[in-house]
């Protein structure tokens, strides 16, 4: 479960470029050799898209010229890229993420932000939920992905810069100044004059950087100046663009006008129980997991720093959920625990973890299934024997026209 | 040494021990009855019936049985009265795309489609009628117990007061059933709580009971069907209906 307010983690994940994880995948051999992806940039120039660590240490990097990237690594391997992979694995990724937190930032294809403020029934400590998104992202992925934590994006970032594939590496609360002190100036995300000047200052670091008002840095350096004062000091915007694409089961619904009060929220509990338990019948699957997510204003009416007022919190019972009425007890102590910061515009409940419905307790005990086609070879031979409109299939007619069986039923007896 | 020569030269299984076979039980989705029945449900391969006074909850407890099981297997459905409401199947929650409606013009059509249906392997045969002492002809409940061990079928029969002693000794397992009282909500009759005794059985000694609630189909209802209510208690089991005695005078 979590609740986006001020005190915001976030979890920054990195990992090869996706055009190179496709590469390796169609060439393992490769693995460990440098390779060039390339494909065509703005203007039609064909640039580097993806290098892998052997070329990066030659010199290569992304949007790099092709024909610069050949002189200054002239045995790598060179392929093309392939967008339409690239997009599908992407979405793969994403939806793996998702099944995580509905705050998910996807980044260049090489980084990716989760949110994960809040508490986790299942999952209480924050590295844990890191660890838990990170193996997910592996499993979409097939590479190891490196896992930061801090409270804003370049410290998590910045964290997982430091953390090695497989290990998470968290920034401690109220310390972000203390973890980014090493940190290079020319590593930050600012324009080259900017980080320039301040080796000439004989700022190396952060930390030199820190120790310097923001008021002095504004008169050197103008906004930047601002930028690079929160960027030492860990206070950067912890804001993530949430990818908004809906998960492949769920039901949204909008509120008219904010809603404050959970007990009233309440009330929509069996509209959505019913609304998702329709969505699973139509797929035949059941939930192994569901997830209410209640959305709120937008920022300019709230305090926080977070793009939008959220609160989502997951309940994963023992026996996959097909059923309104399985659904309703979860989703109820979903709703009790709900606390929303501002008034919720937003209802969207998901189901995650699918799996075939389960079957009632006759299923444990069946011996021996009637398949339908071979009953209804029986039902065609007592047609065949006393004539037809012995043996009746029956459907509801849509609609319920009126209260006689004939009338408000389909009997069909062929 | 002779059983092993004559199941060498004629098959395995020629020559079986006397042991009656363990039956196998087609759960009602309700515990506590399948508790009291001695096989964890309706016997398999075998008849059953539901019987009870009118009002009783006995037809529609069917019902919700052949609803319930329809969910997750085929049902044949032989309406020997050509009057039964597919529609309150559906209602208590059946699958509709799951069941096989017989409407026999003519008793021997009635037993020779359960009879074909129950070969097949649909799961349970639920047979209704008013009457069974019309409908019966003597050969036909030997016969539809056949083809349902053969299929692995529950047989169940709803209704009729007069039942023939062709069918009645071929019945495994009576299920008697009485109201116990009325659930009422939003002013109108959305339920019954029903008792259910064991007047018969081939598996294990009578006597057994226990406690439902059958709620209707009804559009405000939470759960249709059968819901667990526990054990019936000897208090319960005397709160039938007393006789009303009609025009005696006090003394």
């Amino acid at each position: 479960m979590s609740q986006v307010s001020s005190r915001s983690r976030l979890a920054c994940f990195t990992f090869p470029h996706l055009a190179l994880v496709l590469a390796w995948r169609l060439h393992p051999e490769l693995t460990g050799e440098p390779v060039l992806v390339g494909g065509e940039g703005r203007g039609g120039r064909q640039v580097v898209v993806a290098a892998s660590p052997a070329a990066w240490a030659r010199g290569v990097r992304p949007a790099q010229d092709w024909a610069r990237a050949e002189l200054l690594c002239p045995l790598a391997v060179r392929l093309m890229v392939d967008r339409e992979a690239v997009a599908e694995l992407r979405r793969e990724a994403r939806l793996a993420l998702a099944s995580c937190s509905p705050l998910v930032e996807w980044g260049d294809d090489a980084s990716a932000y989760v949110d994960l403020a809040g508490s986790d029934p299942l999952r209480p400590e924050e590295s844990s939920r890191a660890a838990h998104c990170g193996r997910t992202l592996q499993e979409a992925l097939g590479v190891t992905p490196s896992v930061g934590v801090g409270p804003s994006r370049f410290s998590a970032w910045a964290a997982a810069q430091l953390a090695a594939p497989g290990r998470v590496r968290s920034v401690p609360e109220g310390k972000a100044a203390e973890f980014l002190a090493p940190w290079p100036v020319t590593g930050l995300p600012i324009p080259p004059a900017v980080a320039e000047r301040l080796l000439q200052f004989g700022l190396r670091t952060c930390g030199d950087c820190a120790s310097i008002t923001m008021v002095d840095l504004q008169r050197q350096f103008g906004p930047d100046g601002i930028l690079l004062h929160r960027l030492c000091r860990g206070l950067d915007s912890a804001r993530i663009d949430p990818w908004q694409e809906q998960p492949p089961c769920g039901v949204r619904r909008v509120l008219a006008g904010g809603v404050e009060d959970s007990e009233s929220l309440r009330f929509g509990a069996a509209e959505l129980a019913r609304g998702l338990a329709q969505e699973l019948s139509r797929l035949r699957r059941a939930a192994g997991r569901i997830r209410l997510v209640l959305r709120g204003e937008e920022e300019s009416r709230s305090p926080s720093r977070t793009g939008r007022q959220v609160w989502w919190g997951e309940v994963a019972p023992p026996t996959p959920m097909a059923l309104a009425d399985d659904l309703m007890g979860p989703l109820l102590s979903l709703f009790s625990r709900a606390h929303p910061l501002t008034p919720v515009t937003v209802v969207e409940l998901d189901a995650f973890d699918l799996v075939a419905p389960p079957v009632s307790q006759i299923g444990l005990w069946q011996g021996r299934a009637a398949d339908r086609e071979v009953v209804q070879r029986a039902v065609n031979r007592l047609h065949d024997r006393f004539g037809g409109g012995l043996v009746w299939r029956i459907e509801v007619r849509p609609g319920h026209p009126g209260d006689v069986p004939e009338e408000r039923l389909v009997w069909s007896s062929s | 040494m002779a059983l092993s020569s004559l199941n060498l030269r004629y098959g395995p299984g020629m020559v079986r021990t006397g042991a009656p076979p363990r039956l196998q039980g087609l759960a009602t989705g309700s515990s506590s009855l399948d508790e009291i029945t001695g096989c964890q449900g309706l016997p398999r391969g075998r008849i059953s019936r539901l019987c009870g006074s009118a009002a009783s909850g006995a037809f529609d407890l069917g019902l919700a049985l052949g609803a319930e099981v329809s969910r997750s297997a085929a049902v044949a459905v032989v309406d020997f009265t050509r009057e039964m409401d597919p529609g309150n199947f559906e209602a208590y929650g059946g699958e509709l795309d799951n069941c096989w409606l017989v409407r026999p013009r003519c008793p021997e059509e009635g037993w020779a489609a359960a009879r074909a249906l129950a070969k097949v392997g649909v799961a349970l045969c639920l047979l209704v009628a008013e009457d069974w002492s019309r409908l019966t002809p003597t050969a036909a409940p030997a016969a539809l117990l056949t083809a349902l061990a053969e299929g692995d079928c529950a047989g169940l029969l709803l209704g009729g007061r007069s039942i023939p002693a062709a069918l009645k000794e071929r019945i495994c397992l009576e299920l008697e059933c009485w109201r116990l009282d009325w659930t009422l909500a939003h002013g109108d009759v959305c339920g019954l709580r029903l008792g259910t005794q064991v007047s018969r059985s081939h598996l294990g000694a009578p006597g057994a009971s226990c406690r439902l609630q059958l709620n209707f189909p009804r559009p405000y209802q939470r759960r249709v069907g059968l819901e667990e209510l526990g054990d019936l208690t000897a208090s319960e089991e005397l709160e039938e209906e007393p006789l009303q005695l009609v025009g005696a005078s006090g003394q």
